[in-house]
């Protein structure tokens, strides 16, 4: 699903990034070259008019001194090098992080496969009884009976069109039946191809079943082999990834085929399936579907599993490396809308991850917040700061609310950023508490992540707070929140009050775990546990006395009721005071820049791809790509210099659908001939690195006219542009350009 | 020098066998010690610790097929006559094989048996039968070599030949032997018999049907009296072009069992037969209309006799007439639906749990929303823009490709008003011709120019919509996300078609000349519609 890499490495080569990721590159490819690397801004690039004077490039911030202080301080090579060896180590951290949680995710599913294939294995057992090893080569089948003849097959259903991130998990649980002493194979699609028939399975599981790799896919040689004492007490396990890409009678053959084997060789099949319950008996023709006993599974959705992940690596351990509002919008919305797979939002964080160590000249101090005592070590690399980049940190725009007599030093550098580290650790808690409470409205991490990220959300909802804070003042009845419509945390407020006493009692429990880090958070919470429990004794109490007396008892209900009544507001209060007094966006507070990225447009720029659409902007465009002198001082006047295919295409704009070749032609020639009328021109046609050969346009012959013309049309084919004339309209091309 | 030795080895390895079941331990050793002769009787007769089994136990271990027993019978002859080339022939799963297999069990003659299933190609094939003949077993010894390597045809001919000429020598000496010593005792005899089963495959991959001549026309290549020759397919002989001017196997038909043989097939394989028997005579009858097949039938018999036993506490009780009823009316609903599904699917205990529980959580959730809506429920996940182009794609196939241009105009809505007019135009006959036509037709076929141009109208039109709802349940936005659903339509092209949502044909994408087929359900297409709020049915073209 990634386009596949092109040798040519589209990231400069002078980017620290180039060299250790080489994993990055399938995400550059789609698109052009960026010539030079402090530019960087991508999207804007290709309609914006690109100078070539780089000093002049608009930045973030627009202080001319800063400017060039950055370009220094991002190219001094020490601390490029101290800024490699950061991501590499917080990389390598993440990823570790994001590996478990994965496998922890699968872990459950896996036993329950194991179990089944061993449950399976005494089945066939049992049904084979004992044979002795002549009956277990022999030729012929032993029986004929349907039962005999049923391949146990696990069902694996992935939950997800792409197919792409189970291609890890099965080899996970490859690895995982492997340890449990079970013959595993992995088979892909590519083994039941219509091309090569069954043999190219068989094949398969000849040479990871016995690694042999014979002349001929005999299946008896595996049998042989398994009769062999040390194969002969295990079950075979026969993994197919992606069932639905199989060649559908290849795989019913091989289906057929093991039948007549299976109380010789016990092979259990277990196939990925990655749409519905209906696949298998789409693919496969009825009398191979007999032969299966199939079994279903399920592994995690992908909206799982993103939580899991995010869970891990954006909220819990501090990685010294985050991501803005912006950036978790983008992710949020990319996986929704364009990809889904947890691959490429892996892949994502990734690129956002290197990009932000390449491009934030301080991020090498990210790598002092992973341990511990990190003030320690933040101190005593901000001291040694040189005064420039010092000064570069205090005009962070973060910095602007910075109290005015803080001093420039290294030492209010080193606690600012220490801050960020424990206002941080403070928020994901209370993150926690209120994601805990959104689960009971099923909502997802990455949602609520987004707006407790959005600086803006956090603003309006301080001031909105406030208003409620009044109208509850003034009155119970009105629902103060209904201004809030939309907002998830608010939704969430209100939903803490309408909960029913068991959950409430568990959120308060998982509310006490998080909230051990702030002491006086986790007070609170003891004391409304307790203040619940006390309920609780008192209703368990009042029931009996309910039984005797009846108006007693409609009393105490009542009591009851506006007892519970005030444990749920200051149940909701007390989340509401949590989300006020901590749940600060990472985006409020100085010198966040040093370890948030918040650049989406680079990442847009990478994952959003667009090739169709980016093909034809650089084709309209190409003096921005290719930089020569000789085009760009032409603006939009099609000039003899620029490409061949650039000018066709740029003068089939002027047509409709159909373009008559003739008047296409007639076009291009005047444009190509055209009388030089400034001499620069013609001096500079020879010096450009476009054409080989340096034709002075009068010496242009009908026929090499003809010939670049076609040549053109064949590239704007190729890439997709046009549809070549049909029997029908012979003088007449199509265009079949979608997406500009 | 094998053939002088292997009567005498033979016999004591037999006596052996026969007395004392080879272990699993010992089986090794033994096999070095002697390696070929020892197995040349075991090997080609039928496993030695099953005892042989008497005629009538063979006629009654398959009810129904008495006269083909006898008539194979007959054909077999008695010990050491010759036997001419037979074709059984007869529809899946109607005992030819395990008929012939059971009868060489009750002859206790040496055989050779390939299929060709296992043996997928004419190489396979060929060596197959040569090791069997030459008694060779692929092992790591020999990493997992066949006896001789052999792919033509006509080295086939030649090697069988010889190792024939060497297995029926020694098979005579053993035979003079035997007769010699305990001349009561039926002998194995001095004919060898090959077993071709499936021929029917042989055709899949053998295209211009030279090896399928080279078969029947093997018992005149050979001119061996000795060897006989059993073919066994499911098709009849006359598929096959047997006019080659030599001798012609000789057919058996396996007809379609009866319903009464039916009834008793079932019935032998049951232990409790009082209660199977009133369980068959409910289902066997409507049944047997649908297929004979016994894989089949058992399979959706036992779904069937689960549901039946489901009211009772054993299945050991005899059932008298009223409780009979009673367990008819219980099973009676069950019967239809469970034709259409033979391939259940269990869940497994754990996801079980949990499927029941997401099932209620769904319910409460489906009586607090109200009935107007439905939940949405693809059980698989898709990214929006992966939806959108399957939405297009079923756009595409389904509705006829004059009729874009008035669906999708620039005003953006289904345009109805064009429609109507036609279909008020048209005959009521004319609308059900039609009609049948779409459904025999099936999904269209499209170019991908079509696919794109109806994606790109229907995300424009809705991506308005999307936003002002997004705007208004969320407070996210979605910027960094709306620039293009179009962007990468390519990949997620590639993505359902790989996933069978999508049929490709044609294979040159330069020529845009590819064509594609949806082949999404319109349930599912609806499902899915709904789950990204798109108005499908106002674009569905109905006649």
């Amino acid at each position: 699903m990634t386009p596949s890499a092109t040798p040519d490495s589209p990231l400069p080569p002078s980017s620290p990034t180039a060299n250790n990721e080489n994993n990055l590159q399938p995400f550059f490819v789609l698109h052009k070259p960026i010539p030079k690397k402090s530019s960087r801004k991508a999207p804007q690039s290709a309609k914006t008019r690109r100078k070539i004077d780089l000093s002049t490039e608009t930045h973030k911030f627009n202080k001319s001194e800063g400017v060039k202080q950055v370009e220094q301080i991002v190219d001094d090579h020490l601390y490029q090098q101290l800024r490699v060896e950061a991501f590499d180590i917080i990389w390598s951290k993440i990823e570790i992080t994001i590996k478990e949680v994965l496998r922890g995710i699968n872990i459950n599913v896996f036993n329950e496969i194991h179990q089944w294939v061993r449950k399976s294995f005494a089945a066939i057992r049992s049904t084979a009884g004992t044979l002795n090893s002549a009956q277990l080569t022999c030729p012929y089948p032993l029986t004929i009976d349907i039962d005999c003849k049923k391949i146990f097959t696990g069902l694996v259903f992935t939950k997800n069109v792409e197919f792409v991130d189970d291609l890890l998990t099965f080899n996970d649980l490859s690895l995982h039946l492997k340890s449990q002493g079970c013959h595993v194979v992995n088979l892909s699609s590519l083994d039941f191809s219509a091309k090569s028939g069954i043999s190219a399975c068989i094949w398969s599981l000849l040479r990871q079943f016995v690694m042999v790799d014979p002349d001929v896919a005999d299946i008896t040689i595996l049998a042989s082999w398994y009769n062999e004492p040390d194969n002969f007490n295990n079950p075979l396990v026969v993994i197919i990834d992606d069932m639905e890409r199989c060649n559908g009678s290849v795989l019913s053959e091989f289906i057929l085929m093991l039948s007549e084997w299976v109380i010789k060789l016990p092979v259990i099949l277990v196939m990925g399936v990655a749409t519905t319950i209906d696949a298998p008996r789409i693919l496969l023709p009825a009398r191979a579907l007999h032969y299966l006993e199939p079994c279903k599974f399920a592994l995690g959705s992908p909206a799982e599993r993103l939580d899991a992940i995010v869970e891990a690596v954006i909220l819990g351990t501090n990685f010294g490396f985050d991501i803005g509002y912006k950036v978790a919008v983008f992710l949020r919305n990319y996986f929704l809308r364009q990809d889904g797979t947890v691959t490429s939002f892996i892949k994502t964080v990734k690129i956002a991850c290197a990009k932000h160590f390449v491009k934030e000249p301080l991020s090498f101090l990210c790598r002092g917040l992973l341990d511990e005592d990190c003030h320690d070590f933040l101190l005593q690399k901000c001291v040694l700061l040189p005064e420039s980049m010092r000064e570069y940190a205090f005009s962070l725009p973060s910095c602007e609310g910075l109290d005015k007599t803080t001093p420039l030093t290294g030492e209010s550098l080193a606690s600012g950023i220490s801050e960020i580290v424990k206002l941080k650790k403070n928020w994901s808690s209370v993150f926690m508490c209120l994601y805990e409470a959104a689960k009971f409205q099923k909502k997802q991490v990455v949602d609520v992540l987004c707006e407790a990220l959005d600086p803006d959300a956090y603003r309006t909802r301080g001031s909105l707070q406030r208003r409620v804070g009044e109208v509850i003042a003034k009155s119970h009845s009105v629902d103060p929140y209904s201004a809030t419509k939309g907002s998830f945390i608010f939704q969430v407020i209100r939903k803490v009050r309408d909960l029913p006493m068991k959950q409430l009692c568990q959120l308060l429990q998982v509310w006490e775990k998080h909230s051990e880090e702030i002491a006086e958070l986790h007070e609170k919470v003891k004391e409304l546990q307790s203040l619940l429990k006390s309920e609780e004794e008192n209703n368990g109490g009042q029931a009996d006395v309910a039984v005797l007396s009846k108006r007693l008892a409609t009393r105490s209900y009542m009591n009851i009721q506006r007892d519970k009544g005030k444990v749920y507001d200051k149940a909701a209060l007390l989340l509401e005071s949590m989300i006020r007094d901590y749940l600060k966006p990472i985006e409020c507070v100085p010198f966040h820049e040093i370890i948030c990225f918040k650049d989406v447009d680079i990442l847009q720029s990478a994952l959003v791809g667009d090739p169709r659409r980016m093909i034809q902007v650089d084709l309209l465009k190409s003096h921005k790509v290719l930089l020569c002198s000789c085009c760009t001082k032409g603006g939009n006047v099609l000039l003899p210099s620029m490409h061949d295919t650039s000018i066709m295409y740029t003068l089939a704009q002027e047509h409709g659908d159909l373009i008559n070749l003739h008047d296409w032609f007639k076009n291009f020639k005047s444009t190509i001939v055209r009388p030089c009328t400034n001499a620069k021109g013609k001096m500079r046609s020879p010096s450009s690195k476009k054409r080989k050969h340096s034709i002075e346009p009068e010496d242009l012959t009908d026929a090499l006219v003809q010939a670049r013309f076609c040549r053109a049309v064949i590239e704007l084919q190729i890439t997709g542009l046009l549809k070549m004339p049909n029997k029908r309209r012979p003088d007449y091309v199509q265009r079949v350009a979608f997406g500009l | 020098m094998d053939k002088q030795n292997s009567p005498q080895v033979t016999k004591r390895t037999t006596r052996a066998s026969a007395s004392t079941k080879p272990s699993k331990n010992t089986l090794p050793n033994q096999k070095k010690a002697d390696h070929r002769p020892q197995s040349l009787l075991d090997n080609l007769v039928y496993g030695e610790q099953q005892a042989i089994i008497s005629q009538d136990e063979l006629i009654s271990n398959f009810p129904g097929r008495k006269c083909q027993i006898l008539e194979l019978l007959r054909l077999f002859g008695p010990i050491n006559s010759s036997l001419l080339p037979i074709f059984l022939y007869g529809g899946p799963s109607s005992g030819k094989t395990s008929i012939v297999l059971h009868i060489f069990k009750h002859l206790k003659r040496p055989f050779i048996y390939t299929s060709c299933r296992t043996c997928h190609n004419p190489r396979l094939l060929f060596e197959s039968v040569l090791n069997q003949l030459l008694l060779h077993k692929k092992d790591s010894s020999n990493a997992y070599s066949s006896a001789k390597r052999c792919e033509k045809p006509a080295d086939f001919v030649n090697m069988l030949r010889e190792s024939l000429m060497e297995v029926v020598n020694s098979l005579r000496v053993n035979s003079r032997k035997s007769g010699l010593e305990e001349s009561d005792e039926q002998g194995i005899g001095r004919m060898v018999y090959i077993i071709f089963d499936n021929m029917e495959l042989v055709r899949d991959w053998d295209k211009d049907s030279v090896i399928i001549s080279m078969l029947f026309k093997l018992y005149d290549i050979l001119k061996m009296p000795e060897v006989g020759l059993i073919f066994i397919s499911s098709n009849s002989p006359d598929t096959y072009h047997l006019n080659t001017g030599s001798v012609e196997p000789i057919p058996i038909h396996f007809p379609e069992y009866t319903e009464d043989d039916l009834y008793h097939i079932f019935l032998k394989t049951q232990r409790g037969p009082k209660l199977y028997s009133s369980f068959l005579d409910v289902v066997l009858k409507d049944s047997c209309k649908i297929t004979r097949c016994i894989d089949e039938l058992s399979t959706y018999f036992k779904l069937l006799f689960e549901k039946y036993c489901e009211p009772l506490s054993g299945i050991g009780r005899v059932p008298n007439q009223d409780l009979k009823s009673k367990l008819y009316m219980h099973l009676k609903p069950h019967v239809t639906p469970s034709l259409n599904e033979v391939f259940r699917v269990p869940s497994s205990p754990a996801l079980e749990l949990k499927e029941n529980k997401e099932k209620v959580g769904k319910k409460r959730n489906m009586r607090s929303l109200g009935d107007g809506v439905v939940p949405d429920d693809i059980d698989f996940h898709m990214s929006v823009s992966a939806k959108y182009l399957l939405i297009s794609t079923f756009l595409a196939s389904r509705n006829p490709a004059t009729l874009d241009a008035a669906l999708f105009d620039s005003a953006g809505g289904g345009d109805n008003r064009k429609r109507r007019r036609k279909t008020s135009e048209t005959s009521i006959q004319q609308k059900e011709n039609a009609e049948q036509e779409l459904l025999l037709k099936g999904p269209g076929t499209f170019p991908l120019e079509r696919l794109l141009a109806i994606f790109q109208c229907i995300t424009s039109v809705t991506d308005g919509v999307l936003e002002e709802e997004q705007q208004e349940v969320d407070v996210l936005g979605t910027e960094g996300g709306d620039n293009g659903l179009m962007s990468d339509v390519l990949l997620q092209l590639s993505t359902l078609s790989n996933a069978n949502i999508i049929i490709k044909g044609g294979n040159c994408p330069l020529d845009g000349s590819s064509r594609y087929r949806s082949t999404v359900s319109e349930e599912m297409a609806l499902k899915v519609a709904r789950s990204v709020n798109f108005p499908l049915p106002k674009y569905l073209y109905r006649k």
